[in-house]
């Protein structure tokens, strides 16, 4: 091979590759991003004035979803947060998350806001008391599993809030997010 | 002088009514204390009877009316905010410890009545897998 050709192909290759990668990595990046994305931006409501709004400088409260008895908040609060309360007092902050870093992602498009228990001292065996939480776009249900990574029982996501008080029973040791076809796009741990 | 003698009468019953009750709105609890972190792993104990005996920290009881968690990145965190280890936080009376897991660092608040709880309660943070550095503290 002449010295120009080899010139030329090396210029292709690398042409190739310029065009390639980048247009490979928008594809993977459009394929994650549902997972990433929460579309639901909620309605503003007055936040009440709870020791935690007293503590944390809230700045503005949407309620995102109302699922039976429980609201759902994103609360910014030097940061995004997100909160829960009573749907009786709409505005009332029983808890709130403020973690670091962003949500939702491709690699955490869930956040359990669960709630877990024990009833026995001598086993760290924790089952689910309510279940309910955040998720991207992406997921359309959540799957709480057994030790054994089986599925215990799932929980529909709509307006990025799943919530519900009717848990099966026994321990739950993960999570898992499926899509609208029902594949499992996430699992934790 | 009847008058002054059954004042301080009143004044010793409600005196002694005051003090029968555990208090309420001033009450506060700290770990490790009002200002630092600690370490929370599986033999963390802050020897009180708190409802696991190793792995957990609590506070004495009392009527507790939020609980907040403070979560550093140590000993590391992902890119978004990811710990290797794994704390449950809420609170617990004498037949069970309800709390939401996490192991993103950040700062978490909650109330006894989100876990459906309320009365006479502990605050606590459980370890349940690696390593937390943690700052945890409860008002009543």
């Amino acid at each position: 091979m002449s010295r120009e050709r080899a010139l030329l192909l090396g210029a292709a290759v690398l042409v190739v590759a310029c065009v390639v990668v980048p247009l490979a990595s928008w594809a993977d990046a459009s394929q994650q991003s549902p997972l990433a994305r929460l579309s639901n931006s909620g309605r503003a409501v007055a936040a009440k004035q709870t020791a935690f709004v007293r503590q944390a400088h809230v700045r503005r409260v949407s309620l995102l979803a109302v699922r039976g008895a429980r609201a759902y908040y994103k609360v910014d609060a030097n940061g995004t947060c997100f909160g829960a309360g009573p749907a009786a007092d709409v505005g009332e902050l029983g808890s709130v998350d403020c973690p670091r870093g962003p949500f939702p992602t491709a690699d955490r498009p869930v956040l359990d806001f669960s709630i877990y228990e024990a009833t026995d001292r001598g086993s760290r065996d924790f089952s689910v008391f309510r279940a309910e939480g955040f998720a991207g776009d992406g997921v359309s249900a959540v799957a709480f599993l057994r030790p054994n990574g089986k599925v215990a029982f799932t929980v529909p996501v709509r307006e990025n809030v799943f919530a519900t008080t009717s848990v099966a029973k026994g321990p739950i040791k993960g999570l898992a997010a499926l899509d609208g076809t029902g594949k499992e796009v996430w699992r934790s741990p | 002088m009847t008058r002054i003698a059954l004042l301080l009468a009143l004044v010793g019953v409600a005196a002694c009514v005051a003090l029968a009750q555990p208090s309420k709105a001033s009450a506060g609890w700290c770990w490790p204390d009002c200002s630092n972190y600690g370490i929370l792993n599986w033999n963390t104990t802050t020897y009180n009877g708190c409802w696991f005996r190793s792995g957990a920290v609590c506070s004495g009881w009392a009527y507790w009316s939020l609980n907040g968690v403070s979560k550093t990145c140590y000993p590391g965190c992902d890119a978004y905010g990811n710990t290797t280890g794994q704390i449950l936080y809420g609170f617990e009376n004498s037949d069970r410890i309800r709390g939401r897991f996490t192991v993103r660092s950040g700062r978490f608040y909650i109330s006894p009545g989100e876990v459906g709880m309320g009365g006479y309660l502990r605050a606590q943070v459980t370890w349940y897998a690696g390593v937390s550095q943690v700052n945890a503290a409860a008002i009543g």
